[in-house]
């Protein structure tokens, strides 16, 4: 009782220090990375159900939220859609564009499904240059800002921190509950699941659904943010970044890749130094993080309490009943 | 049209060893790697460092790039595969050679620069050659003769057969008195020494460029899976088939859909034929 009044006290005063970060902040630019750490958060958190708890490594979302990113900007900046339908609709095309790509890939074992969501967030990046006249080619595109009351920076960090709360109380309700347990067991044994009456591939696809609808809404808050977007916006790294940030902060939790995400966009931002590095950085510490925690940095502290303070192991003493038993194997008839 | 299929051809030769080399590697660690095409990466650039920047002679450079590949390939199995294999059969594997190919990628990046830069020339000769040109001959011949030696190697020489009994069942090998790790690592260091001297020999065609890896991993792993996991002779017919359709397709279409032509192949064979041209149906453990 008294550990869930303490969570909920702590849940209140990051709520309420996340709503006022525009007051307190102290540049613009403090803002604008909040903002950027949300809209990769909207994202991370759909991803997170398929890398974390259905254990699917798929490395190329990139490719989902650069469609969600020009389908944002060719509605609402080149049909003039209002923004927050243009939204929705990106949500849309980015879950239809996910379940297109999941239906064959999702068939396939791990590496080869790695491959090919790799495979598809190039071609994304292919079709982004060779149809110049829809999204502008190479030059990239202007993305429109959302309209009142959301239009300036402040009012966009606030519709993002509201979309981050909404989507991830929906993924940890889906984590929480029937799905969610589907999806652990089928990852740690697609047989085992099955078996068991786990309908594996729609369970696979409603997941990957989801993080495709999560990372269109993505697509325009982070295009709407950036205001001009490229192909060479999404290039094969941010998808891996997004990869990174989930497993270094740990599968199978919500909090662990939240901490993630906000660590790895602000360590760059925050020692200058890294930021040269850049992806050499993540790949170091995607490296000493597989190495070193399997488990994720999140579920650190509880490997170390187990490391330091074992947690006693009940002893069952196994006592049968031996003359029972003797006369039981004796009365058996030898066939 | 001469032009687009030698092209298709000597890009195929080089889709081909790459399919090879993840052939190498899977046949004694069942684990696909990668960091496969970064062998080639690695290898272009060091060759055109040592030729270009320290102006080595050609066949120093040649070991050198060699060297390059197969040291590499060992820091990938000490680094990247032993431990990882040692403590689980689940797919970390892939986790950590995808974070080892990016560091090596981003170091190179950050040593090199992130513009392709041209690999200079091995053997004296025109530009104006045309489809004689060495650019294209070169990583044909090489690869050819590569598959050869490892085919005899494998088939002919005592040292290949003991690669054959890991790959065909490690446990029995190791109650043989086998040490598998060790074969492991040294199946590693033969994939890098067959990467290091392809990557060598494709440099003029492919430039010394920090991204060719991610590309050579994903279209390498097209051959392979056209061709059949496993099987050497259909890594080398998937190589030469995805290089003639990319480049052919190029020819007709232009090159804004190469890489969507090259994964609806991986397509199509994913679901036709899931086990490839020369693959053997492997059964599912439970």
């Amino acid at each position: 009782m008294n550990s869930n009044l303490a969570r909920l006290a702590a849940l209140v005063i990051a709520v309420v220090a996340l709503a006022t970060l525009p007051f307190w902040a102290h540049d613009p630019y403090q803002v604008h990375l909040a903002t950027l750490i949300g809209s990769y958060w909207v994202l991370v958190a759909g991803l997170n159900l398929v890398v974390g708890y259905t254990g699917l490594l798929s490395i190329g979302h990139v490719g989902l939220l650069a469609i969600g990113s020009y389908a944002f900007a060719i509605l609402a900046g080149q049909h003039g859609v209002n923004p927050y339908l243009a939204m929705l609709a990106a949500g849309a095309i980015g879950g239809i564009c996910g379940f297109v790509l999941g239906l064959p890939s999702l068939r396939l074992p791990g590496f080869y499904f790695a491959m090919a969501t790799m495979a598809f967030s190039m071609i994304v990046s292919e079709f982004l240059l060779a149809q110049d006249t829809l999204t502008g080619g190479g030059a990239g595109t202007s993305v429109p800002a959302f309209t009142p009351p959301f239009a300036t920076p402040n009012g966009l960090f606030w519709l993002v921190m509201l979309i981050a709360a909404i989507v991830t109380w929906l993924t940890w309700n889906v984590a929480r509950l029937m799905w969610g347990r589907a999806a652990i067991a089928l990852r740690d044994s697609d047989v085992a699941a099955a078996s068991v009456g786990v309908p594996v591939f729609s369970i696979k696809l409603i997941v990957y659904t989801f993080s495709g609808i999560t990372a269109g809404v993505a697509g325009s808050l982070f295009g709407s943010l950036q205001s001009y977007v490229t192909p060479e916006t999404f290039n094969f790294e941010l998808g891996l970044f997004f990869f990174i940030c989930i497993v270094i902060g740990g599968r199978g939790a919500i909090v662990g890749p939240l901490l993630g995400t906000v660590v790895l966009t602000a360590l760059p931002e925050v020692v200058a130094p890294l930021a040269k590095l850049g992806q050499f950085f993540y790949g170091a510490l995607l490296l000493l993080v597989v190495l070193l925690v399997p488990e994720g940095i999140g579920n650190l502290f509880a490997i170390l309490r187990e490391k330091i303070r074992p947690r006693r192991l009940e002893k069952h003493v196994v006592d049968p009943d031996l003359a029972r038993l003797t006369s039981a194997i004796r009365s058996t008839p030898v066939s | 049209m001469l032009t687009a299929i030698i092209t298709g051809l000597a890009m195929g030769a080089i889709y081909a060893a790459a399919a090879l080399a993840y052939n190498v590697m899977y046949s004694t660690s069942k684990v696909l790697s990668i960091t496969t095409g970064h062998i080639f990466m690695i290898s272009g650039v060091v060759g055109a460092f040592l030729i270009g920047g320290l102006k080595l002679p050609i066949v120093v450079s040649l070991l050198g790039s060699a060297a390059a590949g197969i040291l590499f390939g060992l820091i990938t199995e000490i680094v990247a595969i032993r431990r990882v294999l040692s403590r689980s059969d689940e797919h970390l594997w892939l986790l950590s050679t995808l974070a080892l190919a990016t560091i090596f990628q981003q170091a190179v990046g950050l040593w090199w620069g992130t513009e392709p830069k041209p690999f200079p020339r091995l053997i004296p000769q025109q530009f104006t050659s045309g489809i004689w040109d060495q650019k294209f001959w070169l990583p044909i011949g090489t690869v050819a003769v590569s598959v050869i030696c490892l085919e005899l190697f494998y088939r002919r020489t005592l040292f290949g057969k003991i690669f054959v009994a890991v790959s065909e069942d490690a446990f029995a090998a190791r109650a043989r008195g086998l040490a598998t790790d060790r074969v492991r690592a040294i199946s590693y260091g033969i994939a890098g020494l067959l990467g290091g001297v392809a990557g060598f020999a494709a440099g003029q065609l492919t430039y010394a460029y920090f991204a060719l890896g991610l590309s050579l991993t994903l279209n390498g792993f097209i051959a392979l899976a056209v061709g059949g996991l496993g099987s050497n002779l259909g890594a080398v017919v998937g190589g030469v088939v995805l290089g003639l359709l990319t480049s052919i397709a190029t020819y007709y279409f232009g090159g804004a859909y190469q890489q969507t032509i090259a994964v609806g192949l991986l397509l199509v064979f994913l679901l036709v034929k899931p086990e490839g041209l020369f693959g053997d149906k492997r059964t599912r453990h439970v």
